[in-house]
């Protein structure tokens, strides 16, 4: 039920976050291996959901802390993701741009990259990105406001 | 109120969202249609916001696959972390000290209680056998190294002796030369 719930979220935040399938996957599995282990911690909780996003947030964040010199050569990126045949859903043109508007997300800081994924992607309300991280409202939009304007001067759809 | 590019870039994301007062809108709609610069980064965002809605993709079948094992292998992690912690050890083997205990001195599981005698009695006679192997082997080690000494001394004594006899031998020629 949890995995079926939340697995999709879990997996588009890692695969947006790193824009590479492999790692997305590799993550999502950590991530989920980590909310079973804990699951008995959460009863105090309030909110599951604010929860499970705030260990992907961090979970995500660690990961690229740690992987940032791998992670960051954009080169090896950019291979690492083409290897991936386009899916059923996607022509190649679509694929091409989805893998360049990726690659400019993956450079984001990791803050602005999280919220933007959550807001713009998994379609979440400032709302509820503040009550998940336990932020103000105003920091978030101000965060997602400032990741989609550096973002914009940098993709622009059909020039990928 | 006259807003600065900078003002209208702060303001894009609430402006695009529809979540500013009747009035700034208007002012920032006014503005784009003066600037270029702001209208062109105005277009791109919301180009943008479109595209990324389209990112979510469904989860790999073989990932789910995966995610689906994952409390089967976490429970059993969490029951192997449960039974050989120390504290469970600690406890399992006390237990069976004090079962054992309790079975040899007393007679609440006669057949236990058997076993555990003959067992300590198979113990002892090893321990007594093995007792006497030891003697053995001290004895031929000991045998060993006086036959070893012995030999080594006498052949030391020899030297001794010829040494002597060839300095004597010397002596009595110079004494006779002079």
């Amino acid at each position: 039920m949890l995995i079926n719930a939340y697995s999709k979220a879990v997996y588009n935040i890692a695969l947006n976050f790193f824009a590479d399938r492999d790692i997305a996957a590799d993550v999502t599995q950590d991530i989920f291996l980590k909310i079973y282990n804990n699951l008995e911690k959460f009863k105090e909780e309030k909110n599951f959901t604010a929860w499970l996003f705030t260990i992907s947030r961090n979970y995500c964040i660690d990961y690229w802390r740690k992987n940032k010199k791998y992670l960051s050569n954009s080169q090896e990126l950019d291979e690492k993701v083409s290897l991936h045949d386009p899916t059923p859903e996607d022509d190649a043109i679509r694929e091409s741009e989805i893998r360049e508007l990726r690659k400019k997300i993956a450079q984001l800081e990791p803050e602005l990259r999280v919220m933007l994924i959550l807001r713009d992607i998994q379609d979440l309300s400032y709302q509820e990105i503040a009550g998940k991280f336990s932020i103000p409202e105003g920091t978030v939009k101000s965060r997602i406001n400032r990741a989609r304007l550096k973002l914009a001067q940098s993709y622009v759809r059909g020039e990928a | 109120m006259i807003y600065k590019c900078k003002e209208i870039e702060s303001l894009l994301s609430a402006y695009l969202e529809n979540e500013l007062p009747a009035e700034v809108t208007a002012d920032i709609t006014r503005h784009l249609a003066a600037c270029p610069r702001c209208l062109e980064l105005k277009e791109k965002v919301e180009a943008l916001i479109l595209s990324l809605s389209d990112l979510q993709e469904e989860v790999p079948f073989f990932l789910k696959n995966r995610l689906f094992n994952i409390p089967e292998i976490s429970e059993k992690k969490k029951l192997a972390r449960t039974v050989f912690s120390p504290k469970w050890l600690a406890a399992a083997a006390g237990t069976i000290i004090l079962f054992l205990n309790l079975s040899y001195f007393t007679n609440i599981f006669p057949p236990l209680n058997r076993t555990m005698h003959s067992l300590v009695g198979s113990i002892e006679t090893f321990v007594v056998q093995t007792g006497g192997w030891f003697e053995q082997i001290k004895e031929s080690k000991d045998l060993l190294l006086f036959t070893f000494f012995n030999k080594k001394s006498s052949e030391n004594k020899a030297d001794k002796l010829n040494a002597e006899f060839n300095a004597n031998k010397v002596i009595s020629k110079g004494g006779n030369n002079g």
